[in-house]
């Protein structure tokens, strides 16, 4: 796992799994509200960078501090504003995990080393790097749910065209 | 456990200051990054201001990723604040192509480079012009070079707007041209070779010169006639 700081004194722990067998189970209690700790867990493989989670958490906390969330939590908000869409059912459907899902990015704000400790227990996987987003991505999952074209990948990284969306959302 | 390094927001660095915004340097999520800070006019009524202020500032982000989707280089965006009026995006590595041409045009034209530019100035255009993007201010200041790879980055899409005729996308080129004329005629004639990039890469550009031709005609006309009318004014009063 690892830290990374959004903005002032917040921070936002990453990590990354591979090969988990309970997604249902995580989706079921998170649905009912009855996991131990809040957390955000993500389709890792529509994510192949840090970067474009580290803008959609940087827009969460700015949404959190001038209390207009679009969600209920700031931990749903991260995965709606990954997605780079205004559709929440289909963003929280397509980006969070579903009940197949085996590849999953967990997040937490403002984590204490208990907290992911934690998370580490709800997930029933094998950790895996951060650096391992790039080569287990799914890019062509990516570029039809980004709707990114051959002509931008010409001038433009995955990451950054997936961070263009995330940024200018609220703009179209 | 280690804290990924990235300072907050408590380093801005203002690098430039326009009519309209003021730009800084400043660190985004570990990212040296630049923000665009669109400043209220207190000579507007606030109501009317803000709702200026806001539609712009959209127009801009909206324009600027449009570009990136039809393959022409700009800032990639990282975030956009209604609130602050401001964009964040990546900062760019490079000279303004302005600067280039002043160089030249002290320390003698390097062919090729200049050549590469223009090629990739009217390659640029074209693509914008026909997914149908209009630039708004083309100037050789809005246009940087990215170090090492020297690749062109279009920026400043603050006046950008959508339209598919042939008139705006001419008057976005005669802006260009006398942008060129004003600050670059040391460099010979670059705006040639823009248009034939352009040529070859637009598949519109017929109708386009068409236009920028008839502009530059109609101006002489305008002007011709309006020397005509002033000279009788000028003879009557000649001091």
């Amino acid at each position: 796992m690892k830290v990374f700081q959004i903005n002032g004194n917040n921070t936002l722990s990453l990590a990354l799994f591979a090969e988990v067998a309970n997604s249902k189970e995580l989706l079921d209690s998170m649905q009912a509200g009855n996991l131990e700790l809040e957390v955000s867990f993500m389709n890792a493989s529509l994510i192949p960078d840090v970067f474009p989670v580290l803008a959609a958490a940087h827009k969460a906390l700015v949404s959190k501090s001038r209390d207009s969330l679009t969600t209920r939590t700031l931990h749903s908000e991260l995965v709606y504003n990954i997605s780079g869409s205004k559709h929440i059912t289909e963003s929280l459907k397509r980006c969070g995990i579903s009940d197949s899902c085996t590849y999953v990015l967990a997040a937490r704000f403002n984590a204490s080393p208990e907290d992911m400790k934690v998370v580490e227990k709800l997930i029933n996987g094998k950790e895996v790097d951060l650096v391992e987003l790039e080569s287990r991505a799914n890019q062509a999952q990516i570029l039809k749910h980004y709707k990114i074209s051959a002509m931008e990948l010409g001038i433009s990284s995955l990451a950054d065209a997936i961070t263009c969306r995330i940024a200018s959302r609220d703009a179209l | 456990m280690d804290v990924e390094e990235g300072v907050g927001d408590g380093s801005l660095v203002l690098l430039k200051q326009g009519a309209e915004a003021k730009v800084f340097e400043l660190n985004f999520v570990g990212r040296r990054s630049v923000v665009k800070e669109r400043f209220s006019k207190k000579y507007r009524h606030p109501m009317l201001d803000a709702k200026l202020t806001l539609k712009r500032l959209n127009a801009e982000a909206r324009c600027m990723t449009k570009a990136r989707r039809l393959g022409v280089c700009t800032p990639a965006l990282y975030a956009v604040d209604p609130v602050l009026h401001s964009l964040t995006f990546e900062y760019v590595d490079g000279p303004a192509v302005k600067d280039v041409l002043l160089e030249f045009g002290s320390n003698g034209i390097v062919e090729e480079r200049l050549d590469d530019i223009a090629v990739q100035i009217g390659d640029a255009i074209a693509k914008l012009h026909d997914g149908g993007l209009i630039h708004g201010d083309l100037t050789t200041s809005n246009m940087l070079i990215r170090n090492v790879v020297n690749q062109l980055v279009l920026i400043d899409f603050g006046l950008s707007f959508t339209s598919t005729l042939p008139e705006d996308k001419a008057v976005d080129l005669y802006v260009l041209e006398r942008a060129l004329l004003s600050m670059h005629s040391s460099c010979g004639n670059v705006m040639d070779r823009i248009l034939a990039a352009y040529r070859k890469s637009s598949k519109q550009w017929s109708a386009t010169f068409n236009k920028l031709a008839q502009g530059a005609i109609l101006l002489y006309c305008i002007l011709g006639f309006a020397l005509f009318r002033l000279l009788p004014v000028i003879f009557v009063f000649p001091f």
